[in-house]
């Protein structure tokens, strides 16, 4: 008898113990949020009706998560088997989704590389992934927040650090670093799920050593933010950062392939498949690191596979992602930097607007006309909802700036901040929600009942009709870092969304019905 | 009774804007880079530290491993300046500094309206960050650093005659401004970098202009303040003691004068030329 009860706590042990399988990272069931995005696409979007524009108003506090510390939350939460995982720098916190009691806390020695940010966690079979500021790759044990193993990524000691959420692609752990104070090459690295071992390494920018015409000297180009992933195709779609030395353009003549760009990867070998340049030359810090967002959609007609991205730069780009060819390219927020557009897509820079030493005035402002805060696409709709800002900088490069690092000064001196729904058929504006002076912070997530929710500068958590931008719900939580995010437990819809260092989560009184 | 409340409310309001009005710098405005009339010309360095101080090795090593970590995005990892923050070796309030008694403050109220957050420091954490910020003010001084600066000198490419054009033509400047009133002796308070983003846009950089807010209160009373924030729900107004009140949007009538947006709206009119002109017109006005 006693026997038995040992074996049947064993059986479920063993049943747990396998976890997220690659099945579920394809099609994550209802009660999880499996990754960055909450899928593959990109999309931000859930198919969970129970929260509706008619019940929205209605949303109550379910419970409240406090990190205890000063670091804000600005990572995407993961929800597994019923324990969400969220993370600031070098802190991950496991917790019941029920209750959201602590079930473990791991906490990375302390180092000195930027503690600006982190993006959050990756689940696969039983294992937790981390990255660290000081570029480290830890696998915990998702049941106890135990040290699976720890590889170093990069050498944070030449000014790397990390913030990236990982994107988990079959065995592969693809991680990308940060790092503009110093010019490093740009390096998306492949790990393996189950050893930790580096499986390959793709260079945005030639890696040490390496002498390649084409990039005209750049380095930068990290892939900070997490990538999309098309299972057809057997295509991972990464956008990468701003060329290094920053401002100073003169250094590194040419476009500064494949810096600002969108490029797409096999996830086997590493190999580049194509790029897309959003920003040739960039002068302005204005990386294409924003979601590549995955629709497969008709476009002028035709059934299409299709990525689009809202750029850092101000254009909208939408691409046909088999082979990285342009569709449309349209402003999306007020740009002065550019002459026109090519023939193949690209924005072609003004010298004119190039930072100089007596300084030039561009739209945008180094923030960006978005940045990391991911946008969400509504399939319905056909609209696609960014974290927009119109504003202006102020840019000076002298040779006195060098070429190393920086290299020049710029500043903001004005700007606003709106949630702006695109529509992809043409890049037109279909609605425009003011949401406050300067940036925002929050990104966005559209569910199916047609339903936005974002935040705004001044920390309200809202909730938005998908289709013309009104304002259903709000609440007053604080500053958020990033996107809500949704799903179902126990037969109800939660909205989980990070404010200051509060994780909140919100659902419908119980007893509601839908 | 109305009309007496009014004269009073702005009366007071008028106290506050005397204080923190646009031109009119205050006590706390005195820091950084606005200069008094007396001050040194535009191309010499930052302020030097007027009170030399020494800390013990230790105290500075933990500090850059602190200050690196904490505060090197924005501010560098050398304090030389960074992504979206100034350089600190070039900062008045810390030349001014001893031991923390001004950087202190700062770092635990932080300045949310540029920005920076706050930060929950213990005194020996404190301690080792102002210890590092004063070793590589002394350090980069005696390298004549400042890499990542923007020197007064390297703005003066206008034509003040044409920015006077501008100023009273096309601009429409003088619509809202004029050199012997409101912005007399303007280039004695501003200087260099700190005069063409407060040229630009008034509403950031140092003591950023407020708007100003008319609310009619469900009691009949009507109130004009500064505004210190707003959002869709909100309006947050500043008190006659300079205290945040907030009041609910949709309980209040309210009307805000914004001549900031005007501000705005200019920054996508200017040519680099008519941004250089002007800015060389108002350097006249000292």
């Amino acid at each position: 008898m006693k026997l038995s009860g040992w074996s049947l706590v064993i059986l479920s042990a063993v049943a747990s113990a396998q976890g997220v399988g690659p099945k579920d990272l394809l099609h994550p069931p209802a009660d999880s949020w499996l990754n960055y995005h909450g899928g593959y696409s990109g999309q931000r979007h859930s198919g969970l009706t129970e929260i509706t524009p008619g019940n929205v108003g209605q949303l109550q506090q379910a419970w409240r998560f406090q990190t205890g510390q000063n670091q804000q939350i600005k990572s995407s939460p993961i929800l597994s088997d019923g324990v969400l995982y969220v993370t600031t720098p070098d802190n991950i916190w496991a917790m019941d989704a029920r209750t959201a009691k602590e079930l473990w806390h791991y906490q990375n020695p302390p180092n000195n590389a930027f503690h600006i940010g982190h993006r959050g966690a990756a689940v696969y079979k039983d294992t937790v992934y981390l990255t660290t500021p000081d570029c480290h790759l830890i696998a915990l044990s998702a049941k106890n927040g135990t040290v699976k193993w720890d590889v170093m990524i990069a050498d944070s000691n030449k000014g790397y650090w990390s913030t990236n959420a990982p994107l988990i692609v079959g065995n592969h752990v693809l991680v990308g670093v940060s790092g503009d104070f110093d010019n490093l090459p740009g390096q998306l690295k492949s790990v393996d799920a189950d050893t930790g071992k580096t499986q390959w390494i793709f260079y945005s920018t030639p890696p040490p050593g390496a002498t390649e015409p084409h990039s005209g000297g750049a380095t930068g180009g990290q892939m900070w933010t997490t990538g999309t992933y098309d299972p057809d195709l057997n295509l991972v779609y990464v956008g990468t950062g701003n060329p290094t030395p920053v401002l100073n353009g003169e250094a590194r003549p040419g476009d500064n392939p494949w810096t600002c760009s969108i490029v797409a990867l096999n996830p086997d070998t590493g190999k580049l498949v194509w790029g897309f340049q959003a920003s040739p030359h960039d002068t302005h810090d204005w990386d294409a690191n924003e979601v590549p967002v995955l629709v497969d959609a008709d476009f002028k007609g035709q059934p299409r596979k299709l990525l689009m991205q809202a750029s850092r730069n101000g254009y909208f780009f939408v691409l046909d992602r088999t082979n990285g060819k342009s569709l449309l390219t349209a402003p999306f927020a007020t740009v002065n930097w550019a002459k026109g557009i090519d023939s193949e897509g690209h924005p072609i820079p003004d010298p004119a607007k190039y930072p100089s030493k007596s300084g030039v005035l561009v739209a945008p402002n180094e923030s960006g006309a978005t940045n990391f805060r991911p946008p969400s696409f509504d399939p319905k709709t056909g609209l696609l909802v960014v974290s927009a800002q119109d504003g202006y900088g102020i840019y000076f490069f002298k040779s006195e700036h060098g070429a190393y690092g920086w290299a020049g000064a710029d500043y903001a001196v004005g700007g606003k901040a709106f949630l702006r729904a695109i529509d992809y058929r043409t890049g037109k504006i279909a609605w425009n929600h003011p949401i406050g002076e300067g940036a925002g912070a929050a990104g966005v997530l559209t569910t199916e009942t047609g339903l936005t929710f974002s935040g705004d500068v001044t920390g309200n958590v809202m909730a938005l009709r998908t289709s013309d931008g009104s304002t259903l719900w709000h609440e007053a939580i604080g500053r958020m870092g990033n996107a809500p995010i949704t799903y179902e437990l126990d037969g109800r819809e939660y909205l989980v969304v990070g404010g200051g260092s509060s994780l909140y989560a919100f659902s419908l009184p119980k007893g509601e019905q839908p | 009774m109305k009309q007496a409340i009014w004269i009073l409310t702005v009366a007071l309001i008028g106290g506050i804007a005397g204080a923190q009005g646009p031109e009119g710098p205050s006590v706390s405005q005195a820091k950084g880079a606005i200069r008094g009339p007396a001050q040194s010309p535009a191309s010499l360095p930052g302020p030097q530290t007027m009170t030399p101080q020494t800390y013990p090795v230790e105290q500075i090593q933990a500090g850059r491993l602190r200050f690196t970590s904490q505060c090197g995005f924005c501010h560098g990892r050398d304090t030389a300046g960074g992504e979206t923050g100034p350089d600190l070796t070039r900062s008045k309030l810390v030349a001014e500094d001893v031991r923390g008694d001004e950087i202190g403050p700062v770092l635990r109220q932080g300045r949310p309206e540029r920005g920076m957050p706050s930060f929950d420091l213990k005194d020996t954490d404190l301690g080792e960050i102002v210890a590092f910020i004063h070793d590589q003010k002394t350090r980069l001084e005696a390298l004549g650093g400042g890499r990542r600066s923007v020197d007064a000198v390297d703005l003066a490419s206008g034509d003040a005659t044409a920015g006077r054009r501008y100023f009273n033509g096309t601009g429409g400047c003088s619509g809202c401004h004029s050199a012997t009133g409101d912005l007399a002796g303007v280039a004695s308070r501003y200087e260099g970098l700190a005069l063409l983003q407060r040229m630009l846009y008034p509403g950031s950089g140092l003591a950023p202009a407020r708007p100003k807010v008319t609310l009619s209160l469900p009691t009949g009373q009507t109130l004009v303040a500064p505004l210190a924030s707003e959002d869709e729900f909100t309006i947050v107004a500043l008190d006659p003691a300079g205290a945040r009140q907030t009041y609910e949007k949709n309980a209040v009538k309210f009307r805000i004068d914004n001549s900031l947006s005007a501000h705005f709206d200019q920054l996508g009119k200017y040519t680099d030329d008519d941004m250089h002109n002007v800015f060389a017109y108002l350097d006249t006005l000292k």
